[in-house]
């Protein structure tokens, strides 16, 4: 547990209270799904599959847009409520950034299957989607990048607490953020109060409760943090293209034994 | 599609390294493509007008990528093109394809598109070649023609609104393909050409190029000159590899004899197509016979071809071939200068035009025009310029 005293003690496993858990990507995992991705922060592991445009039955087709349906595949057990809103937040963030006006009468469904869970596991769900929806090749007006923070029952604002200190946790709330500054959204609600469009906040999910200056301090760490994991993702999808589009162009095949994935670790260190 | 799984040590992977350099460095005049991730801005000279093409979108008056992918332009047309793509289809392609289902008057084909393709029963050739009604026992009797797990050739007929595709093999040269290879490559590395039908009589082995993606490798069916079209050969492509179109599912082609050698070099032709696809080359006749020489020169048996090393060797065989290229572009260019300016000083107007054949391997300057000086300054046809 954090040590009251000294809040830069290290945690359980060794980190202090702003650093990430190592993070691993990779992408076109899977052969028959569009797209694929694998998002794991150490032992939370999640993999997301996505397939579409396809044809969709006839209630659920929308003349204008594109349906987005989510599932939640839990490691063991039925799914329950827990996964049936898990659904629901990742398809609301996602409509978000989906192009869906550009295939019109089609279904795009993203199936997610929980490989481990040890805290954080919306977050690193919210990423994976994104990763697979990148490699699917849909039209997407931006990246989300995910990041969980918790409230101690001290008030220690922690960023990506395990699944031992979650529980323990007075509260934890999974931020989603835009993953560049300027997102391609028309009609963005213009920068309010000379806070700049950075700032910009998708989705939010809170289990517990938290004071107002809490709050805010969860944003501020958690946007701090999502910062580091946007340079991650863009050097994962620029180094797998790099690979790939040296293939194309130059012809050269990538040193990994897959070509397609990208494998980035990178273990972040915040600071406090 | 099954991707080749190969190690590399550490020197292969250094190699390697080199190799790609090289080959960036030889392409380098014109502008490399860029590759973009999402919300990037495009680069644009929107002054001169653009159109807007597949995978960007227009956000207050800044292109904007909406996947990331590699950007093409095509004089004024922007698009980017994500690079794990499924196949797109275009109506006229031809389509190599797995039966996957049989369903009540059509079939369903895998294309390694985003969905199945149809093949409607009313858009196949019924044996016999007779034109007449689908009757109900045409519908009972399908699977007679095709059934599950087969492969196909086809071509794409139509591309409707929801993106269902619907294929016909309405042609001799369509139908079932027996007695082969099937190679799954990325659909992007197979240009829409002329001839996608190609017979390598010196293997004797026939190569039929789907814009899909799968690429199909067998035996040259014995030909039967009376269902046989003979095109001729309008592409300048390297004499050894004609391209005729013939008669892929008619009963002949499955009565071919196969002996240990023609399958011996089937493999090595399927290979060279892994071998490419995995470097990422364009598939092409000339190509996968460059590559099957050259595993025959260093004498390595068809399943080495598959290794690391075999890789590394291809690009960097592609690097040198390049990196001469674009030498003698170079050479050409001061040529061209040198020649000019002597011209100018004599008053004359010099004309050189620089032609390349396909594959790289003849290269021809030829000076045209009025250059009265001595012969020293005349440059036939066929051979390396020398250097002025």
């Amino acid at each position: 547990m954090i040590n009251l005293e000294k809040p830069e003690q290290a945690r359980s496993d060794g980190r202090t209270a702003n650093q990430l858990r190592p993070m691993v990507c990779s992408r076109g995992l899977l052969e028959r799904a569009h797209g694929s991705a694998r998002w794991q922060q150490d032992n939370t592991i999640i993999m997301a599959a996505v397939y579409g445009p396809k044809p969709v039955s006839g209630k659920k087709e929308n003349p204008e847009r594109a349906t987005l349906e989510v599932l939640w595949k839990t490691k063991s057990g039925i799914a329950g409520n827990t996964e049936k809103e898990a659904e629901v937040t990742i398809r609301r963030t996602l409509e978000y950034i989906v192009l869906s006006s550009m295939h019109p009468n089609t279904g795009i469904s993203i199936v997610f299957q929980v490989v481990n869970d040890d805290g954080a596991i919306l977050a690193c769900a919210m990423n994976a989607a994104c990763a697979a929806l990148v490699d699917a090749g849909i039209p997407l007006n931006g990246l989300i990048v995910a990041v969980s923070v918790g409230v101690s029952t001290h008030g220690v604002v922690v960023v990506d607490p395990t699944k031992v200190e979650e529980k323990n946790f007075r509260a934890h709330v999974c931020l989603v953020f835009p993953n560049r500054p300027k997102c391609a959204v028309a009609g963005l609600p213009a920068p309010v109060g000379g806070e700049p469009a950075e700032h910009g906040i998708i989705s939010c999910v809170t289990r517990g409760a938290m004071s107002v200056d809490e709050y805010m301090t969860c944003l501020e760490r958690g946007r701090a943090a999502s910062v580091k994991i946007t340079s991650l993702i863009r050097n994962s999808l620029e180094h797998c293209q790099l690979l790939q589009v040296v293939g194309v162009e130059f012809g050269a095949v990538a040193g990994s034994p897959v070509p397609g994935e990208a494998f980035f670790a990178i273990a972040v260190l915040l600071g406090p | 599609m099954k991707r080749t799984h190969f190690r590399l040590s550490p020197s292969q992977k250094q190699r390697l390294s080199q190799a790609q350099e090289r080959c960036r460095a030889a392409a380098g005049g014109f502008q490399a493509s860029a590759f973009v991730n999402v919300g990037d801005t495009i680069p644009v000279d929107y002054d001169n007008g653009f159109l807007r093409g597949h995978g960007t979108q227009l956000v207050e008056g800044q292109l904007l990528a909406t996947v990331c992918g590699v950007v093409e332009r095509v004089n004024k047309l922007i698009s980017v093109r994500p690079l794990r793509a499924r196949y797109n289809p275009e109506t006229g392609d031809v389509v190599v394809g797995r039966i996957t289902e049989v369903a009540p008057k059509r079939w369903k084909v895998d294309v390694n598109s985003r969905q199945d393709a149809q093949l409607l029963l009313s858009a196949v050739n019924l044996p016999g070649g007779i034109q007449r009604r689908r009757t109900a026992t045409d519908e009972l009797n399908m699977r007679d023609l095709f059934t599950e797990n087969d492969v196909i050739s086809a071509e794409v007929q139509t591309l409707h609104q929801d993106g269902s595709l619907h294929l016909h093999t309405r042609s001799l040269k369509y139908g079932k393909l027996e007695n082969g290879q099937l190679v799954k490559v990325s659909p992007y590395l197979i240009k829409r050409l002329k001839q996608h039908f190609h017979q390598l009589k010196q293997y004797g082995v026939q190569l039929i190029l789907g814009c899909n993606g799968y690429v199909w490798i067998s035996a040259i069916p014995p030909s039967s000159s009376e269902i046989v079209a003979i095109q001729p050969a309008t592409n300048q492509r390297a004499a050894e590899s004609e391209s005729r179109e013939t008669g892929a599912g008619t009963p002949e082609a499955q009565n071919v004899e196969i002996t240990r050698d023609l399958r011996e070099r089937i493999c090595r032709i399927a290979n060279a197509v892994r071998v490419l696809g995995a470097c990422g080359f364009m598939i092409h006749p000339d190509s996968i016979v460059d590559t099957y020489e050259a595993s025959l020169t260093s004498g390595i048996e068809p399943k080495q071809m598959i290794s690391g090393e075999f890789h590394v060797r291809t690009v960097e065989r592609e690097a040198d071939q390049r990196s001469k290229k674009g030498s003698f572009k170079g050479s050409a260019r001061h040529l061209y200068k040198a020649v000019a300016a002597r011209g100018d000083d004599q008053h004359h107007q010099v004309y050189v035009q620089v032609s390349i054949s396909r594959s790289g391997s003849t290269r021809e300057l030829c000076i045209n025009g009025p250059v009265t000086s001595s012969s020293a300054d005349r440059h036939s046809a066929g051979g390396w310029p020398h250097p002025t």
